[in-house]
């Protein structure tokens, strides 16, 4: 299967590579082989893994071997490089739902470590990896689970389309990911000198140009990453654009649809720019470049302007599919049409136009010229006009609706909760006077929290619910879901609000001790966030019991209108028995007369 | 129709009720915040004052709209029979909500925004010069104007009611000068010399206020944690007879 050829195919490559690179008189015990070495190991990766089987054999005039279906290899599929949409987003979904669990188990792990001042179980360079660790991990789920997984399996249906445009670079974008938890948790095995990464995922140099390997797999790990978001964000962006179903006009397009096509224009335009930084990094530490280093001319300011100009439109590359599932999910539930869709629309273009113009304000303390922080401060409060349209959008919305409070739905209102908090608490960071205390505290770790995880985290299982009928035919058990809910929601109030509190009193972010008089609040967040972990246990029994032995879902079970919910559970192959033809608006809940598509009826095109 | 105006009307009773209230308690976050050593720290605290007065109806907003909504009109989870009325929003009301957050961000923007940048970091002069140099994991303090150097130093000892410049530098990675109680911290770059002003308004010690502490807040290795010093906040006597002692014991 995908997953061994690819390894052995890899560990071949990275032999090659490394052994290359030696014969050709590159210093032995350097870093360099290693990352010339990496490279062959992903190439070798790709290869094994399908692109030799399914693509690469035609360019040396052999045949290419027939993807895997459903006839032909059942649930193996998952495990293969499959070019079906569905597939990738099950596998994007599963893969990423794995990886969010482990980069929790890390968070556990350094809140045991915060749970008392002093040194408990981590070494200070055990915390800063296990912390940055998460970070990272974090920030890979955060940037791919929504748009990898619902992006690939709702989003062509939606607008009813067979496939997504480019089916084998759809396959080439999930699998180049493995290898970046490979690197990650490579670099966390490592021994002695060699051993993680202690700089965040922020990666600053000079500091992350110091020597050690696993610093050197960390940032290959990001860069491998943002290739994989570019190949994602320029497939979807010519799917949306060329295989609408006749009818699908711009202004019936689904908003789910319209948040993952406006998130993969920052995707695709930003993403560059940390590996164009990243890269740098890497070539300062193997290749004796002093772009970042301060004594031979070089200037360590430089990377964290070419770091945020990605970096801080990448968080909105996590929020807007969550804003999206939102209102997605807010109309279906509330039985009313989404309120301003052509002004919620407008807020996600409003976002993106704006992201690229805010990224200093991360740098505010960081020496940067005084009169600079202006134009900065003042792009991030304006950039909260585009962000309070979403919520007149999911506001009007639910105002007046018939409010059915199933667990979807829950999340979805959750989510209005939570970034209410997390966009308001980032005023203070965006002011400059405020942000010279709250800079690199608890106050920022807990408005970044509310932001992604109380904004995207929690519309990514909004989404996991929503659509869990439609990717497996099977219904979950609604009172689990409303337990996992609650349970999460309030855990969550408890581990991130008290943040704030210890962030203006003192806490910095990325301590591994703190000093004694923050015991008794860090001790409650501590024990909130093993709570909170505790969730997602609930929430794994759920889905694995009713994904075997769930009762049969209905095609439509929420009585939703966009084409996902016209077709079987889960859906064929294609999706559709005939290209169907839109004919209104998705969201026209109480319209007399309005009808979103027309579908050749099932059972006659099936004869 | 007649439902439409009722509960707006109730909404806007609660939010306006509950606005109210909170704007009442809100100046007590002071209790539960420890206190500002320094002329800027009362200034960012004043500024965190007037953005939690200004966001608070906001956030009273949005959570009444939300949770009238929740209470009022849910229906039976199953129940598909009715659909809600199909409200688009006039034109009218999403102007008037763009003025309206418009008008927010600029007025945060002007003050404290501009405000705060021209009051915090337009005026170049000082009584006194201290440099602070971060190195892999301690801090050296320099007083130029009295030829002091402490290596490694476990305390920063600074006069009261003295606008001090800090110049801020680094030998190795990017450190960030932060003392908690004078609220302000500056990044210490390797290859620059940052700078911040402050006038410290009060004495004190470390071991009055845990928040008197020199703290490294940009991580930096793995003694990134620990990188502390003590702050001392004496008087101008103090600090004289403390500079006398230090050159007496210079070698």
């Amino acid at each position: 299967m995908s997953w061994i050829k690819g390894i052995l195919f890899g560990v071949v490559g990275y032999l090659a590579g490394y052994w290359l690179s030696i014969s050709l008189g590159v210093e032995r015990g350097t870093e360099a082989p290693f990352a010339i070495g990496y490279v062959f190991f992903f190439a070798g990766w790709l290869l094994g893994a399908g692109v030799w089987d399914h693509w690469a054999r035609s360019w040396f005039g052999l045949e290419n071997k027939t993807p895997p279906t459903k006839e032909s290899h059942g649930w193996k599929r998952y495990f293969m490089f499959s070019t079906d949409h569905k597939v990738i987003g099950v596998q994007y979904l599963v893969t990423f739902a794995l990886i969010f669990f482990l980069a929790g188990a890390f968070a556990m792990a350094f809140r045991y470590e915060l749970m008392r001042p002093g040194r408990d179980w981590l070494s200070p360079k055990e915390f800063n990896t296990v912390m940055s660790t998460h970070g990272i991990l974090m920030i890979a789920v955060a940037v791919s689970a929504i748009i990898g997984a619902f992006g690939n399996f709702v989003m062509p249906i939606q607008i009813g389309a067979e496939d997504m445009a480019f089916p084998r670079i759809n396959a080439l974008s999930y699998w180049t990911t493995p290898p970046v938890v490979f690197l990650i948790l490579g670099a966390n095995l490592l021994q002695g000198a060699d051993y993680g990464f202690d700089f965040g995922w922020t990666a600053y140099p000079p500091l992350s140009t110091v020597a050690g390997l696993g610093k050197l797999f960390f940032l290959l790990a990001f860069m491998t990453l943002g290739l994989s978001s570019i190949l994602g964000a320029l497939n979807i962006l010519i799917t949306v654009i060329r295989l609408r179903a006749p009818g699908m006009t711009w202004g019936r397009l689904p908003i789910f649809t319209w948040g993952v096509f406006t998130t993969s224009f920052l995707s695709l335009i930003f993403t560059q720019f940390v590996f164009t930084g990243l890269f740098m990094v890497v070539l300062d530490r193997v290749a004796g470049t002093a772009f970042f280093a301060p004594d031979q001319g070089g200037g360590a300011l430089l990377y964290e302007n070419i770091f945020w100009i990605y970096s801080h439109p990448a968080v909105y590359v996590m929020i807007i599919p969550g804003f999206a599932i939102m209102l997605e999910i807010l109309p279906t539930f509330a039985r009313k049409p989404l309120y301003g869709y052509k002004w919620a629309i407008g807020g996600f273009f409003g976002i993106v136009a704006m992201s690229a113009t805010v990224w200093a304000h991360h740098m505010f303390t960081s020496g940067m010229p005084d009169w600079m922080t202006v134009p900065f401060m003042a792009a991030t409060e304006f950039i909260s006009i585009p962000t309070g349209i979403i919520f007149l959008s999911a506001l009007g919305t639910i105002w007046m609706g018939k409010l059915r409070l199933k667990t979807p739905m829950l999340f979805a209102l959750a989510v209005v909760f939570n970034f209410l908090i997390g966009g308001l608490t980032g005023i203070f960071n965006a002011d400059v006077a405020t942000d010279l205390q709250l800079h690199d505290t608890y106050w920022v770790v807990g408005h970044f929290h509310y932001t992604i995880v109380g904004g995207e985290i929690f519309a990514l299982f909004a989404g996991i619910y929503y659509w869990f009928p439609k990717i497996t035919g099977r219904m979950f058990n609604e009172k689990l879901g409303k337990l996992h809910f609650w349970w999460m929601f309030l855990g969550f109030q408890a581990v991130f609000l008290p943040m704030f509190w210890l962030g203006y009193n003192g806490m910095n972010r990325r301590i591994a001790d703190y000093i004694p008089e923050l015991a008794g609040t860090n001790m409650w967040v501590s024990a909130s966030a093993f709570l909170l972990g505790a969730s997602f246990l609930v929430f794994i029994y759920n889905v694995v019991n009713s994904w075997v032995r769930g009762p049969q879902a209905a095609n439509n079970p929420w009585g939703a209108r966009t084409l996902e919910w016209q077709i079987e559970s889960p859906p064929i192959e294609h999706n559709f028995h005939q290209i169907p033809t839109v004919t209104g608006h998705p969201y026209d809940y109480g319209v007399e007369g309005s009808v979103h598509a027309v579908l050749a009826p099932q059972a006659e095109a099936a004869d | 129709m007649e439902r439409k105006n009722k509960d707006l009307i109730y909404a806007s009773i609660i939010w306006f009720v509950l606005t109210f209230v909170g704007e009442m308690l809100l100046p007590s976050w002071r209790f539960i915040a420890s206190p500002p050593y320094s002329i800027e720290g009362e200034l960012i605290d004043e500024a965190f004052n007037l953005l939690l007065v200004l966001g608070f109806p906001v956030f009273t907003f949005v959570l009444v709209a939300l949770f009238y909504s929740i209470f009022r009109y849910r229906v039976k989870e199953d129940d598909l029979s009715e659909d809600g009325p199909a409200l688009h929003g006039s034109t009218s009301v999403w102007l008037t909500w763009l003025i309206v957050t418009g008008l927010l961000a600029v007025i945060v923007l002007i003050h404290p925004g501009f405000t705060g940048v021209s009051e915090l970091r337009s005026n170049p002069t000082a009584d006194m010069v201290v440099q602070i140099e971060g190195q892999q994991w301690n801090w050296t303090f320099t007083y130029p104007e009295y030829d002091i150097t402490i290596d490694k130093a476990d305390t920063l000892v600074l006069p009261v009611d003295t606008r001090i410049r800090f110049e801020v530098s680094s030998v190795d990675v990017i450190h960030s000068f932060w003392v908690p109680a004078f609220r302000m911290k500056i990044d210490a770059v390797p290859g620059l010399t940052t700078t911040m002003y402050l006038t410290v308004t009060e004495t004190g010690t470390f071991e009055e206020n845990p928040n008197l502490r020199v703290q490294c807040a940009e991580l930096c290795g793995t003694g990134h944690a620990r990188m502390r010093a003590s702050v001392e906040v004496v008087t101008a006597e103090e600090f004289a007879a403390w500079v006398e002692a230090m050159q007496a014991n210079a070698p």
